[in-house]
């Protein structure tokens, strides 16, 4: 019964990790058409930049969560201005300039912390009993988080001015502009946006789990899935994608080795694409 | 005539017709040249350890040319590395479990690949272009995770041991033999894309309506183009499990693919001898510059911005601009005389 | 008949774009397929072609059922085609394009082309001469190595037929062959359509521009994906039909 337990709970904050992660790449994949394989190193720089705050420079908590996010929020704005928006429409080159990016990000971690791992030190100590089992205050944080968040940006999305001008652009780069929707300055806050939430996704990943250099790259898989598997355009569909594979990471390891449910699940994803190219929820994408 | 329908021979200006008689001999005679230079490298550097780099730069040579191969059909694959794998991990199993000699491993690894790729390509032949490289990256991780899953038969996450070594393990015998198979799939490849059969690839690439239109048997192309990639990956990765005698499946994975479609993109995608030219470049830079220890890893990043800032046509466009730029003030310079300004 | 279509259906979501269409052509004829933007005539071609597969209906060629076969399969039953919007190889010369399209007659083997084998070369001499030949006819062989991405508009609508003429087609459908041209490049254009025609290439002709009617021994014209009215071009210009879909609409709208 505990394990149950446990399992939904492990489920549920995976999830809502991986939704936060994976809304981050989609505002920029959906908007600017931009394929960020650099995402995943992003998401790791947030997390090790709220670690030094948090252990080297004793921040509070929730301070070092919000500075890391601003700090990588302007980052964000660097590489928009100067690292992608010049290659807008070359995947090529988008490609080259996320690998390097990764390589220089990944191996300043290496140089400043070596490859040892670690987490960030508990949010709040202690835990309460729901039902048979201990539930830590920790876990429920992290999971309160993660929804507010969403559901700030489901309402920043559908509600905010700017939200609409970004669904605008999303869908015709073109007629937006001549409606005279500042498509540079837009970009700019999307990719400051993409770039909050995985950095935030990351901090929470190294209170929950652990920090690693790479687990920029295993993350950027999950959320290629989740957005290849919702589709362009549809944030439920993000969602509900990421519950699933939040599900499937939670539930498939119990019963079977590590090794093979990523493989199982894998072999989900590659058949689910297959049959639907296009993703479940959302448009075609024409590139 | 040459017979050639994509030529202009014979029918241009004698000039233009000169031109073309001394490209036909004196790139296969530079070529040659090149290649009799590398044979003799050991001759002339006694430095075991850049033998053993440039074994390895002939191994992804392989790869990358033949990942080249792959795109010119308009496809972008995102598992070559994991192909390389698949070649590796089929010698390596063939060499330990079943004894098998080298000389049957490396094709029989290569074929094997082959075949997996094309029954492989058969479902994803008719995904298009950002949906094709989606599916075949989580194809690739997907082959890495099997493999690691595989328990003792593929040696799991720490790896197969065990692989039978070539020529007692001389890294000279391994030289030549390499420097040779990577020749003949540079030639092999080469004449491929040349060919009428290239040709059509290129059609399919540019409009698959129009190619279909003239009987252009368009997924059956695509399987083709993948099934040559894929045998040429698994020769490459069959290559690697000799030489190494050891696989880890983390060589195999998404980065080593990226790190492959590294090579052909600083190299130059539009160009044959680009994918040839970038990995000679991105193996060697890193090794050449050991001295900066941890800090190496920013002079490829660096590298690949520059290209990427600079050249957008990769590393080969880098003689022809610098030549018409060159062209281009000399030119500027007489043209001021003239007219006095 | 040569050609025959039989209930030909095709919807796209909520939208019926091919409506239960018969039609037929004779060998020899040309055939002017009619109608306003959107009345279907691109659909009935892809679907013939098969670009798109029917939902209902059939088509035979040449006595054989080529309904829902893939498009280089009905390339191959001796039907060539060029498309509406157009596209071309563009990174290709012109004289690349027309060879390239000469996939299929003559065909050589994968093992003689690869290793270039006394076939293959004579097979490619071969194929260089009557791409030549094609482009002359076409006025396209002083700009033979231009690359297609480059030349004007007309030059290209040019080069699409002369792709379309390299397979050897039995049957040719052109889709809107002069749209865009001008009145100089119409008449050569229409000039070359009918001597093509009288080589023994069967036609059908897609256009809105009602000239081609000149060209035609019948007309078919299309509405809503139905078909309206059928005959001789005299027959048509007089239609009442034919009118009120061409021009009668444009009062409510």
């Amino acid at each position: 019964m505990d394990l149950v337990v446990a399992t939904i709970a492990n489920l549920l904050i995976l999830s809502s990790m991986y939704i936060l992660a994976a809304l981050g790449f989609a505002f920029l994949f959906n908007m600017l058409q931009i394929c960020n394989f650099a995402h995943g190193a992003i998401y790791m720089i947030g997390g090790y930049i709220g670690y030094l705050l948090i252990v080297a420079m004793g921040f509070n908590h929730w301070v070092a969560i919000l500075s890391a996010t601003l700090i990588v929020a302007a980052f964000g704005i660097f590489l928009e201005k100067f690292l992608f928006r010049p290659f807008v429409n070359d995947f090529n080159r988008t490609v080259m300039v996320c690998v390097a990016l990764v390589v220089i990000l990944q191996t300043t971690v290496d140089i400043m912390v070596g490859s040892k791992t670690m987490a960030i030190p508990a949010f709040v100590e202690g835990a309460f009993k729901a039902g048979p089992v201990f539930i830590s205050y920790e876990r429920l944080v992290t999971f309160s988080i993660g929804v507010v968040l969403l559901g700030a940006v489901i309402w920043f999305v559908n509600r905010t001015r700017l939200g609409k001008q970004m669904q605008a652009i999303a869908q015709n780069r073109m007629g937006a502009s001549l409606q005279g929707i500042n498509i540079h300055r837009i970009s700019a806050i999307a990719f400051a946006l993409g770039c909050s939430l995985a950095a935030v996704a990351g901090c929470l990943m190294g209170t929950y789990l652990r920090l690693s250099p790479f687990m920029g790259d295993l993350m950027l898989v999950k959320v290629l899935i989740i957005v290849m598997l919702a589709g362009a355009g549809s944030i439920g569909g993000i969602i509900i994608a990421g519950l699933i594979l939040g599900t499937l990471n939670a539930v498939l390891p119990v019963i079977l080795s590590g090794a093979a449910s990523d493989a199982v699940i894998i072999a989900i994803v590659v058949i689910l694409l297959l049959i639907r190219p296009q993703g479940f929820f959302g448009y075609e994408v024409e590139m | 005539m040459s017979g050639d329908p994509f030529s202009t021979d014979g029918l241009s200006d004698p000039a233009t017709a000169k031109r073309n008689r001394m490209n036909k001999f004196m790139k296969p005679m530079m070529a040659a040249g090149v290649v009799a230079v590398i044979a003799l490298l050991p001759v002339l550097l006694e430095s075991i350890y850049l033998l053993h780099i440039l074994i390895q730069t002939f191994i992804y040579i392989i790869a990358a040319v033949s990942l080249r191969t792959i795109t010119i059909s308009g496809q972008f694959p995102l598992a070559h590395g994991a192909f390389m794998g698949i070649g590796a991990y089929l010698a390596g199993m063939a060499s330990k479990w079943l004894g098998w000699p080298p000389y049957l491993t490396l094709p029989a690894a290569a074929l094997g690949t082959m075949g997996i790729g094309m029954l492989i390509g058969l479902p994803f032949a008719r995904l298009r272009s950002l949906y094709y490289a989606m599916g075949s990256l989580f194809f690739g991780i997907g082959v890495v995770y099997i493999i690691r899953a595989g328990g003792s038969l593929t040696g799991g996450y720490s790896g197969l041991t065990g692989i039978q070594a070539m020529f007692g393990g001389s890294k000279l015998a391994y030289y030549y033999l390499f420097l040779g198979l990577t020749v003949a799939s540079i030639l092999a490849l080469y004449r491929l894309e040349f060919s009428r059969i290239g040709n059509n690839l290129k059609a399919i690439a540019q409009s698959h309506q129009v190619a279909s239109s003239v009987g252009i048997n368009e997924i059956w192309y695509r399987i083709l183009a993948v099934g040559v990639g894929c045998f040429f990956a698994g020769l490459a990765g069959a290559c690697y499990a000799h030489y190494n005698t050891v696989l880890s499946p983390a060589s195999f994975n998404f980065m080593a693919t990226l790190w492959l479609v590294m090579y052909v993109l600083i190299g130059g995608i539009n160009s044959f001898a680009g994918p040839i030219v970038g990995t000679i470049i991105l193996i060697l830079v890193p090794e050449f510059s050991r001295e900066l220890k941890e800090y190496s890893p920013y002079l490829s990043a660096a590298l690949l911005l520059i290209v990427a800032y600079l050249m957008p046509k990769g590393l080969v466009s880098l003689p022809g601009v610098v030549i018409s730029r060159y062209l281009e003030r000399k030119k500027g310079e007489k043209s001021t005389d003239v007219s006095g300004n | 008949m040569f050609l025959e279509i039989e209930g030909l259906t095709k919807r796209f979501g909520g939208l019926i774009a091919v409506d239960k269409i018969d039609m037929y052509v004779s060998k020899g004829e040309i055939v002017g397929l009619i109608g306003p933007n959107g009345a279907g005539k691109t659909t009935l071609f892809n679907l013939i072609t098969g670009v798109i597969k029917p939902m209902l209906g059939t088509v035979t060629f040449n006595g054989r059922d080529i309904t829902g076969k893939r498009a280089h399969s009905i390339a191959k039953q001796g039907i060539g085609r060029t498309f509406q919007l157009n596209p071309l190889f563009g990174d290709f010369s012109v004289l690349q394009n027309v060879s390239t399209s000469f996939y299929l007659h003559p065909k050589s083997s994968l093992f003689d082309i690869y290793f270039n084998t006394k076939t293959y070369r004579r097979n490619e001499a071969y194929i260089r001469e009557q791409a030549l030949e094609i482009l002359k006819l076409v006025g396209l062989k002083k700009v033979k190595d231009e690359l297609a991405k480059n030349l004007p508009h007309g030059y290209q609508k040019m080069l699409s037929i002369a792709r379309a003429l390299a397979v050897k087609p039995k049957l040719l459908l052109l889709d809107e062959p002069i749209d865009g041209m001008n009145p100089d490049e119409i008449d050569f254009t229409m000039a070359g359509i009918r001597k093509t025609n009288q080589q023994g290439t069967t036609i059908v002709v897609v256009e809105h521009n009602m000239r081609i009617m000149d060209l035609c021994d019948r007309v078919v014209v299309i509405n809503f994906g139905q078909k309206i009215a059928e005959g001789t071009p005299e027959e048509i210009r007089k239609n009442k039909k034919v009118i009120q879909a061409y021009f009668g609409g444009e009062h409510a709208a």
